[in-house]
């Protein structure tokens, strides 16, 4: 019997404890509406692909409820699979099969009649052009294609809710754009609900609707990408000054316009009202204190920025080596193992 | 279940019939244990006896040494069917593993396909191959026995419809005995290493404590009495009892055939348990 409750993707209190002691995901909770594109973000190990896990009815939460197309996962598994396409972050088609096959396999798994999903995987095969290359072998097709066939695996059942967990991982800008492309039309013409995670803060200030930032296990922001750039409070200047110079906290941090003041390294991180008013100021103040400034750079908000201010880390610092090498190390050994599998 | 076990099985012989490298092979092995082994290992235990000895007698050593075949290769061509049955299965859990690594298991575990088609479609595809080559090396041991200069199976006795099935069940059950339980392995384990070494710790004992290749008169009683409860025996001496005469067992290949159907029962019924909790919706 189905426990429907209202909502497209609900998480209520998460929590992920692994082996009694890890608490990988610590009282979760966020709301998706129908139609939406939700960002999920966080440094490697912040808990985004044991919440996708979740979602998506591949693991048991610790406590905590996770709510799909009003089902609740834990109850209704078996339904939840039926109603969310998922794109995993490593490939996960099979090289041995042509990207036809794969799309015929897959919707059998669905328990799609044979006709009707074979009609599907052509109209998905032209969907995502990959009408050429449909009969090769999916082994042989680039990075960008196999994410397309993968994303076309997907959709094969026509799911509500699509969750894609960094679905652009070791593609090229170009493929990466395409991906985008295929994403904002089929949420244009279906309606469809995405639940994204990235390592490409680009991709999510443009693409998403909402994003969440995840840090520890715990959601430390959510908002549109506007909101939370404007949590901000405006422009960040970064000054460098010369080394040795004594310390300009105390100069920079009274100038008008100044929110907040950060050092690191030798540099300040100035938050302020307007980054071209301050700049003059700030020069001048350092320099009739003595401190020379070497270094001036003014950004406008990022979701980089939102991202330090909130994980009080670099984004690209977190860049995932680990899931990067690990699909670079995925496609050498399946290049490598190809022709004997 | 019926639409997702036939897509995931459509999806196992697409793969068996994409790789043609590891048919050749699997049918190599028998090829040289039929053409090769057997043919040197033609034992002839009336050679020993002292010269004089009445045919008749001579004749009643060979059927005793070979529990009723007229010589060793056609005793060891039965076993050899049992033997491949087995050893063609050895590789379907390993399957399961790359499968793993490589995310094709994980594509099909996010699908609402049940575990018994996921199980299911690859114990069909996994004891297809045996059933086939226990088939290629029994029709190739009889062919073997009509070309001049090679021994081959002779069937001594005379086969009725119903020793074909029970033949063909023997086969079948053994095959699919054998696919359970390494599928199982693959299904539980996750790095290749572990199943290698935990199929090789089973697949030696289980075929060297049967009297699939041994001469039954050169066992010792104890190794006899073991082997009288080895699945692989159970189904070759189906297959001994149907070709060479009833003489020298003491049950009809209907009790041995009992036998391998509980065998295969109960290790069914401990991969549903096992593989339905490894398998389930949530983890």
């Amino acid at each position: 019997m189905s426990s429907r409750i209202g909502g497209a993707i609900v998480a209520e209190d998460l929590v992920k404890v692994y082996n009694g002691k890890v608490r990988a995901v610590d009282g979760v909770s966020f709301n998706v509406s129908p139609g939406e594109v939700f960002g999920f973000l966080g440094p490697n190990g912040a808990g985004k692909t044991t919440t996708v896990s979740m979602l998506s009815a591949g693991l048991r939460p610790t406590s905590g409820r996770a709510m799909i197309d009003g089902l609740e996962v834990s109850k209704d598994a078996l339904e939840v699979k039926r109603r969310i396409g998922v794109i995993f972050q490593e490939s996960t088609a099979d090289g041995d099969l042509t990207g036809r096959e794969n799309l015929e396999v897959a919707a059998g798994t669905y328990g799609i009649p044979r006709g009707e999903g074979n009609r599907r995987a052509e109209a998905l095969i032209h969907q995502m052009q990959l009408s050429d290359a449909a009969d090769r072998f999916a082994k042989t097709y680039s990075g960008g294609m196999r994410r397309r066939l993968e994303l076309a695996v997907g959709l094969v059942h026509r799911p509500k809710i699509l969750f894609l967990d960094e679905p652009t991982l070791g593609l090229d800008p170009q493929g990466r754009a395409g991906f985008w492309s295929f994403i904002q039309k089929l949420k244009d013409e279906t309606g469809l609900t995405v639940f994204v995670t990235t390592h490409y803060l680009d991709e999510a200030d443009t693409m998403c609707d909402r994003i969440a930032i995840i840090d520890h296990g715990k959601i430390v922001a959510t908002g549109s990408p506007n909101e939370l750039k404007d949590k901000l409070g405006g422009d960040v200047v970064t000054l460098k000054t010369a080394e040795g110079a004594a310390d300009m906290s105390a100069v920079l941090k009274p100038l008008a316009g100044v929110v907040s003041l950060q050092k690191q390294d030798g540099s300040y991180r100035v938050k302020c009202a307007s980054g071209e008013t301050l700049v003059p100021l700030a020069v001048e103040a350092c320099a009739r204190a003595g401190a020379g400034v070497t270094g001036v750079t003014v950004k406008r908000p990022s979701l980089d920025e939102v991202f330090l201010e909130y994980t009080g880390r670099e984004f690209r610092e977190e860049e995932g080596p680990s899931a990067t090498d690990r699909a670079v190390m995925m496609q050498r050994v399946r290049g490598a193992l190809g022709g004997r599998r | 279940m019926l639409r997702e076990l036939g897509a995931l099985t459509r999806r196992e012989f697409l793969k068996i019939r994409r790789n043609p490298q590891a048919l050749f092979t699997s049918l190599l092995l028998p090829l040289l244990y039929l053409l090769l082994f057997g043919q040197g290992f033609n034992i002839n235990p009336a050679a020993a006896l002292p010269p004089g000895t009445p045919p008749l007698v001579a004749h009643q050593v060979l059927l005793d040494y070979f529990r009723g075949a007229p010589n060793y290769y056609s005793y060891f061509a039965a076993g050899m069917v049992g033997f491949v049955a087995v050893t063609a299965t050895l590789f379907i859990g390993a399957n399961v593993i790359f499968d793993k690594l490589f995310g094709i298991f994980k594509r099909t575990r996010g699908t609402p396909a049940p575990s018994a088609a996921v199980f299911g479609s690859r114990l069909i595809a996994g004891s297809a191959q045996p059933i086939a080559l226990a088939f290629f090396v029994l029709g190739l041991a009889l062919l073997f026995a009509h070309i001049p200069g090679l021994s081959g199976l002779r069937v001594t006795a005379q086969v009725s419809a119903l020793g074909v099935v029970e033949v063909f069940l023997a086969i079948v059950l053994l095959s699919l005995m054998f696919a359970t339980l390494f599928l199982t392995f693959g299904i539980l384990l996750d790095v290749p290493q572990t199943y290698f070494a935990a199929v090789n710790l089973l697949n030696l004992p289980v075929l060297l404590t049967s009297d699939a290749l041994y001469p039954w008169g050169s066992m010792p009683v104890w190794l006899r009495t073991i082997s009288q409860y080895n699945p692989v025996s159970l189904a070759v001496n189906v297959l001994r009892e149907t070709f060479f005469g009833a003489g020298q067992y003491p049950f009809g290949p209907g009790v041995y055939l009992l036998g391998l159907l509980g065998w295969t029962a109960v290790l069914m019924g401990i991969a549903i348990f096992l593989v339905s909790r490894a398998l389930r919706p949530l983890e």
